[in-house]
């Protein structure tokens, strides 16, 4: 039978953890729950979220110890019986209770040179594109990562190693490298192929496992796995 | 708190907000200003991350040929507004969004979707005559974003994440921008960053109505701050309703979040509680009318209903058949889902919700403004669209004024120099700020109700003398609540509870100018719809309203349109030009 109250374990710092008890309604998400408790009964507890609706990437925590987007997260699909346990994202440092800081992260995509390395400008004609072309098609298949950090939280070369690059940034890399308009491909090699690039991945598939968005970084990072192999040989000729 | 707890930074090219006029104000400045200029940008968020770019689904009108001309997009753009955009605005922004949009492809790397030759595909939204619109899927604002946030993130520019800024400061004659004073939400510090010229681009997002789309960081900030420095706003009465917002309760964010136009355009049909259509008693196109003439049609609706268990109406895809909704709109039908909802098969209830604040700043076609060193750009400027905003033109507002404010503070920084603040005005704007710190604490949450339900209801869909007067007492009365509501200040790091206040006190003030707006156009043009004044009026008389606080109210003055470019009744397209090139459905 539904309960009526919820009964939330918020994690808050290494050995804090709060139990609040929600009311339980038809259409809520995890991020409702964590707002309730901020807004009704506990005003000091921090946490994140922008658009409600998963296209930022801000409000992503561990639900049970699974990182999820809570905005897109309903509740009923993560009680245990009544009961949910919400604590900040894995493999970030908290600022404070649920809020974690995204930088390490973003470093690490610039790190990966995940940024358009371009040719053309402005004052260019636009190029025609052949949308169906298999390197087109490689290159859109991670373009609507959010970088929302869940596969990044729930990769365990991250939690091992966390100077690792880690899936999103190594993904970005491979979109980029698909991309005939990227200029960068040297550069991109030379940065996802380092000790701390893509050859530490141990394909686990965490990544693809809990990506919100279907996406699947684990393919992407066997590719520059690949990819990197032959250049080395190439350039050991 | 003391005056002399206030962290003092400095910096040359100060920029608010990292939306589409942000990141690319950022960009631009980096190109054009002399070496060795200081960049900052902050936001109240994380970079790329808040802000109403990225929730772009649409697209990004810009013509291109096949056809299509700037000057048809100018037109479309003036008749959209009703007559009331500034022209040279929009002139400039239908003409650079043309290089802008070969910027984001060619210099910044956005993906966009293709025609089978390999040309960028467009589409045609309502209001537009030619199909326009370019777009990567139903999620075009994440491509953009995401493309321009690495780009500034590698481009070593100085970040301020979590920073909220409280106020406006300018030097003590008042004609110049000294700097803004702001909280850096992570620590609760207050942190003063001078700077010799900065741009506002925090974005509007009327989130004060019950029902809204922007996201959560939202709240008229900028503009708090802009009336407050007695700067002048203008279009305030308009805000745009998307017409079909989805409706999940009211002790849920994702109510008022946006079932996008497409479906709509597709065949999606709209239910009334009584489980008939009813848009074609309203327009002849149904529910392919425009956005403020969907959502008029539903609010009628829905008033005709007292049922509080089923507030509004549905809108109903399965017809179309279930396996072809879930394959053309699979975003839409998945995030529906996630939310306990079946888009394909069922219907979903849905309501106009608070979309886009045409409303804004008064600046030049450069983005000054009255106070030297202070640029706008994006949603915070008022004018590009008069009295309603025509879907894609958004997104191409904010990136080309924003590059445009970039362009614009990187040549003129070298002439300018760092400027001491009026350290009266930075004292008021602390005290303001620290207000709720003072007083017993109290929930937060019920006065944003009270003022939500009071917007939707009196100051919303359809307005009357009678309403927006109730309006504007009801506004008083959560005013003057919320300054006896404290906050608990035990701790200022990262308190949202302190920032919710703040929110609200943004939001008081500028509903407070949206009414006494509307209460001043006593006419029905685009958004703005009077039911006591249901005419439009005379196109060629057409006044834009004007607000600024003087003496600590808000005073609102109507201004004649000038019309530079082109006059109503008139045309700037070739003689012979067919009205829409876009095919009949």
């Amino acid at each position: 039978m539904k309960s009526d109250i919820l009964k939330v374990t918020i994690e808050r710092g290494a050995d804090r953890r709060d139990v609040f008890e929600v009311p339980a309604y038809d259409n809520q998400t995890v991020l409702d729950v964590v707002s309730w408790v901020q807004q009704n009964t506990d005003p000091t507890l921090s946490y994140r979220f922008a658009c409600r609706v998963g296209m930022c990437g801000s409000c992503a925590m561990m639900v049970n110890g699974v990182p999820r987007w809570t905005c897109r997260t309903h509740i009923s699909k993560v009680l245990d019986g009544n009961a949910v346990t919400i604590g900040p994202l894995r493999n970030l440092p908290v600022i404070k209770d649920l809020a974690v800081d995204m930088d390490p992260f973003f470093d690490k995509w610039v790190a990966a040179e995940g940024v358009h390395h371009g040719g053309l400008t402005r004052d260019d004609p636009i190029a025609p594109v052949d949308q169906t072309s298999p390197a087109r098609v490689e290159a859109n298949a991670g373009i609507e990562c959010i970088n929302c950090s869940v596969c990044y939280a729930a990769c365990d070369t991250v939690a091992g190693n966390p100077d690792y690059l880690g899936p999103a940034a190594l993904q970005r890399a491979w979109s980029l490298l698909n991309d005939a308009k990227d200029e960068g491909r040297s550069a991109i090699l030379e940065a996802v192929s380092g000790s701390d690039g893509c050859h530490n991945c141990h394909s686990m598939g965490s990544c693809t496992t809990y990506c919100p968005n279907e996406l699947d970084p684990m393919s992407a990072i066997a590719g520059l796995k690949r990819e990197t192999a032959k250049s080395f040989f190439k350039r050991g000729r | 708190m003391r005056i002399a707890d206030i962290d003092r930074h400095d910096t040359d090219i100060l920029i608010l907000g990292t939306g589409g006029a942000g990141l690319f104000a950022a960009l631009h400045a980096q190109q054009s200003a002399p070496e060795g200029t200081r960049i900052t940008i902050a936001v109240k968020g994380l970079i790329g991350k808040c802000g109403c770019t990225r929730m772009v689904q649409g697209g990004y009108n810009v013509a291109l040929g096949g056809g299509d001309t700037v000057e048809r997009h100018f037109m479309d753009t003036i008749q959209g507004g009703k007559w009331l955009p500034d022209q040279d605005m929009a002139w400039r922004l239908c003409e650079q969004a043309v290089v802008r949009i070969r910027e984001l492809e060619n210099e910044v790397g956005c993906f966009f979707d293709r025609n089978p030759d390999g040309t960028l595909h467009q589409k045609a939204f309502a209001g537009q005559t030619a199909d326009r619109t370019v777009h990567k899927g139903d999620l075009t604002g994440i491509e953009i974003i995401n493309r321009l946030m690495e780009k500034v993130l590698a481009s070593g520019v100085e970040k301020l994440q979590e920073h909220r800024a409280v106020g406006l400061i300018p030097t003590k004659d008042g004609s110049a921008i000294a700097g803004v004073l702001m909280i850096d939400m992570r620590s609760g510090k207050f942190r003063l960053v001078r700077a010799k010229t900065v741009l506002m681009g925090t974005g509007g997002g009327p989130t004060m109505y019950k029902y809204h789309t922007p996201s959560g960081d939202k709240t008229m900030d900028g503009l708090a701050m802009a009336l407050r420095a007695g700067l002048r706003l203008r279009d305030m009465e308009m805000v745009q309703f998307h017409p079909t917002g989805l409706l999940a309760g009211d002790h849920t964010r994702m109510t008022g979040t946006v079932l996008e136009e497409g479906l709509r355009g597709a065949g999606g049909q709209l239910i009334s509680h009584a489980g008939q259509r009813f848009m074609f008693d309203y327009d002849t196109k149904g529910e392919r009318a425009t956005r403020d003439v969907v959502s008029r049609g539903i609010y009628a609706e829905m008033r005709k209903n007292n049922n509080p268990e089923q507030e509004g109406v549905f809108i109903s895809m399965s017809h179309l058949g279930p396996d072809n909704v879930r394959q053309k709109f699979p975003g839409m039908v998945k995030r529906c889902a996630d939310s306990g909802f079946d888009l394909a098969a069922g219907k979903v209830e849905v309501v106009p919700t608070a979309h886009y604040f045409m409303g804004g700043m008064v600046v030049d076609v450069d983005t000054r403004t009255a106070m030297e060193g202070l640029y706008v750009a994006g949603e915070d400027a008022g004018g590009a669209h008069g009295s309603n905003r025509l879907g894609g033109n958004g997104v191409a507002n904010s990136t080309v004024y924003g590059g445009i404010a970039g362009d614009m503070m990187g040549a003129d920084v070298a002439g300018m120099s760092l400027r001491d603040p009026d350290e009266d005005v930075l004292m008021s704007e602390l005290d303001r700020a620290i207000h709720p710190l003072t007083r017993k604490p109290d929930l937060v949450l019920p006065l944003r109700k009270q003022l939500q339900n009071l917007m939707w209801e009196d100051v919303g869909v359809m307005r009357t003398e009678a309403g927006m007067k109730r309006g504007l007492t009801g506004i008083a009365k959560v005013s003057d609540a919320l300054m006896e509501v404290g906050v608990e200040a035990s701790t200022l790091a990262f308190n949202l509870t302190w920032h919710d206040w703040l929110n609200l006190r943004s939001l008081c003030d500028i509903s407070e100018v949206i009414t006494k707006a509307g209460l001043a156009r006593e006419n029905s043009r685009g958004a703005h719809y009077r039911e006591d004044f249901p005419d439009e009026g005379a196109m060629k008389d057409s006044e834009f309203t004007v607000a600024q606080m003087k003496d600590g109210n808000v005073h609102v003055s109507r201004e004649p349109v000038q019309f530079t470019i082109v006059s109503p009744g008139e045309t700037i397209l070739p003689e012979g030009e067919p009205e829409t090139l876009v095919a009949a459905l």
